[in-house]
């Protein structure tokens, strides 16, 4: 397999990337994760399943609706790779846990679906100086970009008091999820095995809708 | 000529964010738009002229999961 060598295949088992939030990104996130064989994963969110996630979220079934998303992304991966360990963290990222909650892991992956709460892990991983890839979807649009610590990057996409974008108007569907998700986990083994060019200071848009795959530098 | 998310735009007499926007269909409120560089809050799109050359970016707002 050319993708990675077995030094980097075997490397991968003792990677530690922390997923933030368990619904329509972060499941696939964390699926794809297992599947490649990253050897930890923390899975993070406060929230349980209902009925609004089934059309789009993969760890959603209806007999988890009122479950924890954390927990049902650890027993998952379970049935999926037993390899890996993941650590399931059935809370919400807030001020006074954040930096906690990444510390010690090597790249934390942003599946929130609010800016407020994405500032702050933004904030976290600035602190615990630790890449943060960078993740949203909205209807047929979806963004992806990656954080190095320090570089302030929310301050320059989101206006000052934003706390939600066009998904409020759009929803989301069951593709786009999948679609940003899987660009996210390739940025992701990029920084694990520092290969190729991550998308570090540029912003990847995707306009499925119109067919319009962008870069813009920032 | 103006460039919108790196096309080419045909730039007219009088154009403000507003009206180019409104030419580009650009219908959702929440979009961020910057010109040259410089953040343009909504409350200013009407009086925010765009002047031949510049080099506009409005990207639809997303904060999905």
């Amino acid at each position: 397999m050319k993708l990675m060598t077995q030094d980097e295949i075997t490397a991968l088992k003792e990677k530690k990337v922390c997923v933030v939030g368990c619904g329509g990104l972060g499941g696939y996130i964390i699926e794809m994760l297992s599947r490649l064989g990253v050897g930890n994963i923390t899975a993070i969110d406060g929230d349980v399943f209902d009925e609004t996630n089934l059309n789009r979220q993969l760890l959603s079934e209806e007999a988890l609706i009122g479950s924890s998303k954390a927990e049902a992304a650890k027993s998952r991966i379970q049935k999926v790779n037993s390899e890996v360990e993941v650590f399931a963290k059935a809370v919400f990222l807030r001020e006074d846990n954040a930096v906690a909650l990444v510390a010690g892991h090597d790249v934390v992956v942003d599946a929130l679906d609010n800016i407020s709460t994405r500032r702050i892990l933004e904030k976290a991983c600035s602190i615990s100086e630790i890449p943060l890839i960078h993740g949203a979807i909205a209807g047929w649009y979806g963004q992806v970009t990656t954080i190095m610590p320090g570089s302030g990057v929310f301050s320059k996409l989101y206006p000052e008091t934003a706390e939600k974008g066009i998904e409020t108007e759009l929803g989301n569907p069951a593709f786009t999820p999948a679609l940003v998700a899987s660009i996210q986990v390739s940025e992701t083994l990029k920084l694990l095995i520092k290969k190729g060019e991550p998308l570090i200071g540029r912003l990847l848009t995707l306009n499925l809708l119109d067919h319009e795959y962008q870069i813009f530098e920032y | 000529m103006i460039q919108v998310n790196g096309k080419p735009m045909a730039w007219s007499e009088g154009m403000t964010v507003a009206s180019m926007l409104k030419e580009k269909n650009y219908i959702f409120a929440k979009i961020v738009v910057k010109i040259n560089g410089v953040f343009v809050p909504v409350d200013k799109y009407e009086s925010t002229s765009i002047h031949d050359g510049d080099d506009v970016k409005a990207i639809h707002m997303l904060a999905g999961g």
